[in-house]
């Protein structure tokens, strides 16, 4: 199907609420502020609606199902390097000890982003196939 | 009675005697020095209309004290007025060096377009290039929106743009007996007290880096991005992904407090952006190639991949010196001026960013011809353009020689991490933005903390902390801590952060295109219109026919 009237549409819808909810956000104080974010949002909920009734029309694409699961825990284990990393700032004061638990922590982290993602992505790759 | 008021009007007349006598005292005075001097020199000015009303071809008659605004006419020219004019000067340099390395910038969007494009098929050259044009709409709209906020909402006190007060609200959490700052609040819509001069211009220059950002990421996804998905997710990152990274690095945020909280160096240290907008651009880009998957054919069965050829390395060349020129905004332009404390380092940011672009080029040329038997011309590109990536950050702090070094082992990085991505991981990224903007960010982050030598000084303070930025072999090994925990953040929370919402956007949006439209090429299925409608194509090679049967 490719690119439709009903992607511009749902875009359009897109932009116009984060427009308004933006703008209620800058202006959270005042009671129009509070109206224009609920509003805001409210049109991004529909246009995301929109998003999701036309993805089926717009035909498969040659990408193979990548597990949830596999995807969760590689973002898990990144997120844990990072925590490790600025746990260690606060565990030790001296400049050896956080630059072992700052190589430490990038070292976890990117297990999760070089190993269990890509073993995720390609687990089944449409070129396995 | 009478004596109390005699008493009492002789008192009055006294007073008024005597404010007279000083009234008549300051009258007298022959005037100051300084003010004399200013008199005399406005009166020697050859600047009456007569003489101007001849021409000044020689330049020496335009722009004499007599161009300074008085600002009593009465009291005629006094040095409070000189004083002003010479403040306004400084800031007028810098708002015109600032917007002018802005401009220069922008105009880095027209060699990312014609590289892009021409590393990619000539079935998707229109929707290559389409990408390239609309993320810097996508970009610009949510930064004006949301973005900038969040960046530069609380980054008050860049006395080279005049202090930019309007800009003083950064939110902090309390943390460990510190305060640490988490986001920006003003300049939503540039509304309100952010509608001023000084944040006008910060404005722009932080945009077109903002969007320089978001353009690397369609790189790495040309040729199977669905458009709608791809203008969407631009306009989440331009709203919150690199704002929140730029204010912890640029805006006041924590990773800059680094140094004054936790005493690590003058905290995160990232001149102009190696971390900043090419390791986010890296990062997401890896993040969203993916979630979307490999171009059919681009792998093998057996794991093996295949070189899928762009259509046009004439396209790809001169759009890297589009980039390399543009280059010279963005490092020398982060200076925020040509004026003040410090400033007149352009010229070292300048050349460094030169040198690393060079030495790039021969690393990448260099490896790609010992060791594959040509001096290949993608990767060459890559090579340069990976040295400008790496030099980003610390061109500000380092010296030639290291940024020659900086810019030779880019040039290496790049080709070794292309290699790895596409056969260790299989992750398929039709123009390198990964390897050149990420590993290259990545590595211009670390270089500072290895090869800043401290002899940078702007205003004799780096992120509020005395004393100018140095690295390891230097001397001060907690720099390179500070520089890598930005670099664990660019990989543990960025890198997550946009794959995550990529993620989501993928579920209700879908990322990738129909396999019928990416085996046609999108420019007719997504954009309606042949880049070279009066082109012939060639066949297509047999892996890539065997690949799309496959498929089908």
């Amino acid at each position: 199907m490719a690119a439709t009237k009903s992607q511009g549409r749902s875009f359009t819808l897109f932009l116009v609420g984060l427009t308004a909810a933006a703008a209620g956000i800058a202006y959270l104080s005042e009671g129009a502020g509070k109206v224009a974010l609920v509003i805001g949002l409210l049109i991004v909920a529909a246009s995301f609606w929109q998003f999701i009734k036309i993805k089926p029309l717009e035909g498969k694409p040659a990408l193979g199902l990548q597990p949830t699961g596999l995807k969760l825990a590689g973002i898990a284990v990144t997120l844990l390097g990072w925590l490790t990393v600025l746990g260690g700032l606060f565990v030790t004061p001296s400049v050896g000890g956080r630059l072992f638990a700052s190589i430490l922590g990038l070292a976890i982290s990117l297990v999760g982003v070089l190993y269990i993602l890509p073993t995720a992505a390609s687990k089944n790759a449409i070129w396995k196939a | 009675m009478k004596i109390a008021r005699c008493i009492t009007w002789s008192c009055a007349l006294a007073v008024m005697l005597m404010a007279g006598a000083v009234n008549v005292a300051r009258a007298d005075a022959p005037p100051s020095a300084s003010a004399a001097e200013l008199k005399d020199a406005a009166a020697k000015a050859p600047t009456t209309a007569a003489d101007l009303s001849q021409g000044d071809p020689g330049g020496t008659l335009t722009g004499t004290i007599n161009d300074v605004p008085v600002t009593d006419a009465k009291a005629g020219l006094t040095l409070a007025d000189v004083a002003n004019q010479v403040g306004q000067n400084k800031i007028g340099i810098n708002f015109t060096w600032t917007l002018i390395c802005g401009f220069l910038v922008m105009f880095m969007q027209a060699g990312f377009a014609m590289v892009e494009s021409g590393l990619c098929r000539v079935k998707n050259a229109n929707h290559t290039y389409m990408m390239n044009f609309f993320v810097y709409g996508c970009g610009l709209l949510a930064y004006w929106l949301i973005g900038f906020a969040i960046q530069m909402g609380g980054a008050a006190g860049s006395m080279n743009l005049g202090g930019l007060q309007p800009l003083s609200a950064e939110f902090p959490v309390s943390l460990f007996g510190h305060n640490w700052g988490i986001f920006g609040q003003n300049g939503m819509f540039l509304a309100g007290h952010s509608y001023d001069v000084g944040v006008m211009v910060i404005f722009l220059f932080q945009m077109v880096f903002m969007d320089t950002a978001l353009t690397i990421v369609t790189g790495a996804a040309a040729e199977r991005w669905k458009f709608l998905t791809f203008s969407v997710s631009s306009v989440l990152m331009g709203a919150f992904t690199y704002p929140l990274f730029a204010n912890w690095a640029w805006g006041g945020g924590w990773l800059a407090q680094l140094g004054s909280n936790l005493g690590l160096g003058k905290g995160y240290c990232d001149f102009a952006g190696s971390g900043v907008v090419h390791a986010v651009g890296g990062v997401t880009a890896l993040a969203v190639a993916m979630i979307i998957g490999p171009r059919i054919g681009k792998f093998n069965r057996d794991g093996s991949s295949n070189a899928i050829i762009g259509h046009d390395i004439s396209a790809v060349l001169i759009g890297c010196f589009i980039l390399a020129f543009g280059w010279f905004g963005f490092n020398p332009g982060s200076t925020l001026g040509a004026s003040g404390a410090g400033c007149l380092r352009i010229g070292s940011v300048a050349v460094n960013t030169m040198l690393a672009g060079c030495t790039g080029t021969f690393g990448a040329l260099l490896y790609m011809w010992s060791l594959k038997g040509k001096p290949d011309a993608s990767m060459s590109a890559n090579g340069l353009l990976a040295g400008l990536v790496a030099i980003t950050a610390p061109s500000g702090f380092v010296n030639p020689i290291a940024s020659a070094i900086i810019g030779f082992v880019a040039g290496v990085l790049v080709c070794l991490s292309v290699s790895f991505i596409e056969n260790s991981l299989k992750v398929d990224d039709p123009v390198g933005a990964i390897s050149v903007h990420g590993a290259g960010g990545l590595w211009g982050v670390l270089s500072v903390g290895l090869f800043a030598d401290g002899k940078s000084n702007y205003g004799g303070s780096w992120n509020g902390v005395s004393g100018s930025v140095t690295g390891l072999f230097y001397g001060d090994a907690s720099q390179l801590v500070a520089q890598l925990v930005g670099i664990a953040t660019l990989i543990g929370f960025v890198f997550s952060f946009s794959f995550v919402l990529n993620w989501v956007l993928d579920i209700f949006l879908g990322q990738r295109v129909s396999a019928e439209s990416e085996i046609d090429g999108l420019d007719i299925p997504e954009m309606g219109q042949l880049g070279y409608p009066e082109f012939v194509f060639c066949a297509e090679p047999d892996f890539m026919k065997v690949a799309e049967q496959a498929v089908a």
